[in-house]
């Protein structure tokens, strides 16, 4: 269950239905939650029986016998519409083609020997499939490298959310040390060389070779990495044939008694938010010198003052200096989930299972985020069918380009 | 390969790394070591003590593996493999490769050190699928 300040002021309008479900034995379908439309629709509908009054009497009597904490989802889960794109940089198909050329393009690296598609494989559902991401030879990352999928979705980019748009991401990885190790303004000569990029630029942006125009291609590329038609899909667009029996029982534990969805909603299923889960440290990078070196290396350029000093990944807080983002994450999207582990922001848990677990158990040891949610060996197994068949999008299919 | 043996092949192709002073001669030190049958050995060795690898450095790994110090000596200084190493890396560079290690299972490409169960669940697909 997650705290949240932000919760109170919909509790009086969303909550109708959940405790009018507990009266009934728990609603069978979670259905009526997959919309705010609906949830509103399934309130009128339900209340029509029952006065308003009597409603209330009734909630709070069971918030009273049960001791529940005030806490519900602002959340309701959506399926794929359209893929938002900023003003500034309109999607056209030359754009998107030129992006997808850098996008695999090794020149972008300091030795020529990594591109984004190093750590972001299309055949690994645009991961590396390692707990910790793959990095610049003789040097070790420190986080795990996060599906591309839906990534225009997100409000944040980077586990601690450093940067607002795809635009401002594309050049963090170039320049980092233990990534891509390149110089903005060599790769900018670098890539000017070459003639054929220097027409698609001209033709694209009327213009030379600039940073941030390769970070507007490569963003434009990103923007077509989109998860769409799941089982999740249909089934919210009305496909009662879309969910087998156990992912719809899955999603009853993950709207429900599994409190996924308070975190986990909208289109992308996520709330762009970040937490401080206390997830275990992954061993693999306990006492490895060259990961100290990263995590010290990313705290000074954070001013981060006692960098010297610094052993362990402090999440958010190097961003945002605040305490309560001490070790806090970002929550990641759960879409084509059953392709893209390993999980958690350091890649310490191998399996859904092992991520579903963590959350059973409450999270983190010392974490004041999450609380256990007691759940049974078959509501965890329905959970796990419910990730692995319904959030699966087609795959999305990705014809390497010739590099110029 | 000890858990598969029988059932499966390792082939070994250097490919060091062209911005690393000592790379090509650590892939050197290699094959020296297998000339006297002990490449694994070298091999690990090489990784453990990863980058102190000058040649003075590599004599003495030679010795702790009890290897003919001479012999060893004079396949460095002659850069006896530099051949067999120059055609991996031609090999490595038409294939578009570019990630050290890479590998191969029945054609199926791996980028980049993975965890033994990672390949292990590899491996037991191949093994299944029965393809060579």
């Amino acid at each position: 269950m997650v705290k949240d300040e932000n919760m109170n002021n919909v509790v009086s309008s969303l909550i109708l239905v959940p405790i009018i479900s507990e009266l009934r034995g728990f609603a069978r379908s979670i259905s009526n939650y997959h919309c705010l439309n609906c949830v509103q629709k399934n309130r009128s509908n339900t209340t029509s029986s029952i006065s308003n009054h009597y409603c209330l009497i009734l909630f709070f009597t069971f918030l009273l016998i049960l001791g529940f904490t005030i806490s519900a989802s602002a959340g309701h889960l959506e399926p794929f519409k359209a893929v938002p794109v900023p003003e500034k940089n309109p999607q056209t198909p030359e754009k998107i083609e030129l992006g997808k050329k850098l996008f695999f393009d090794r020149r972008l690296s300091g030795d020529g020997t990594m591109s984004c598609a190093t750590c972001h494989m299309p055949e690994l559902a645009f991961t590396d499939g390692q707990d910790i991401s793959m990095s610049y030879p003789t040097t070790r990352n420190w986080r795990n490298a996060q599906t591309l999928i839906n990534v225009a979705f997100q409000k944040f980019l980077f586990h601690d959310g450093r940067v607002r748009t795809l635009e401002d991401q594309a050049l963090f990885p170039l320049m980092s040390a233990f990534e891509m190790n390149q110089n903005l303004d060599f790769v900018e000569e670098e890539i000017s060389q070459v003639p054929e990029y220097v027409k698609s630029f001209r033709k694209v942006f009327n213009g030379e070779v600039t940073r941030e125009r390769i970070a507007m291609a490569i963003a434009s590329f990103e923007r077509t990495l989109i998860s769409v038609n799941s089982p999740l899909d249909r089934h919210l667009k009305g496909d009662n044939s879309a969910l087998s029996s156990d992912a719809k029982k899955g999603m009853d534990v993950f709207v429900g008694k599994g409190k996924c969805l308070e975190c986990h909603h909208g289109v992308n299923l996520a709330d762009n938010k970040f937490y401080a889960l206390h997830v275990p440290e992954n061993p693999a990078l306990l006492n490895d010198p060259r990961v100290t070196a990263t995590v010290r290396f990313v705290a000074k350029v954070y001013h981060y003052g006692d960098y010297r000093k610094l052993n362990e990944d402090p999440g958010r807080y190097l961003i945002t200096k605040e305490k309560k983002d001490w070790k806090a994450f970002r929550t990641p999207t759960l879409r084509d989930i059953a392709k893209t582990g390993p999980y958690m922001h350091n890649g310490v848990f191998s399996t859904i299972e092992e991520v579903i677990d963590f959350f059973n158990r409450g999270g983190g040891k010392g974490n004041t985020v999450l609380k256990s949610l007691g759940l049974s060996s078959e509501e965890k197994r329905v959970l796990k069918v419910f990730l692995q068949e319904a959030l699966s999008g087609e795959d999305i299919r990705i014809t390497y380009p010739e590099i110029p | 390969m000890k858990e598969y043996e029988g059932k499966m092949r390792l082939v070994i192709k250097h490919y060091p790394y062209k911005y690393r002073d000592f790379s090509h001669i650590a892939a050197e030190a290699s094959m020296a070591a297998l000339d006297q049958g002990k490449f694994c050995e070298m091999h690990d060795l090489l990784l453990e003590r990863s980058p102190r690898l000058d040649k003075e450095s590599l004599v003495k790994y030679a010795e702790e593996l009890g290897l003919d110090r001479a012999r060893f000596r004079e396949a460095l200084d002659r850069m006896k493999h530099s051949a067999l190493i120059e055609r991996d890396k031609k090999l490595a560079v038409d294939l578009d490769l570019y990630n050290t290690p890479t590998f191969f299972f029945n054609g199926r490409k791996v980028i980049g050190n993975r965890p033994y169960e990672y390949l292990k669940r590899i491996i037991e697909e191949e093994l299944k699928n029965g393809k060579r």
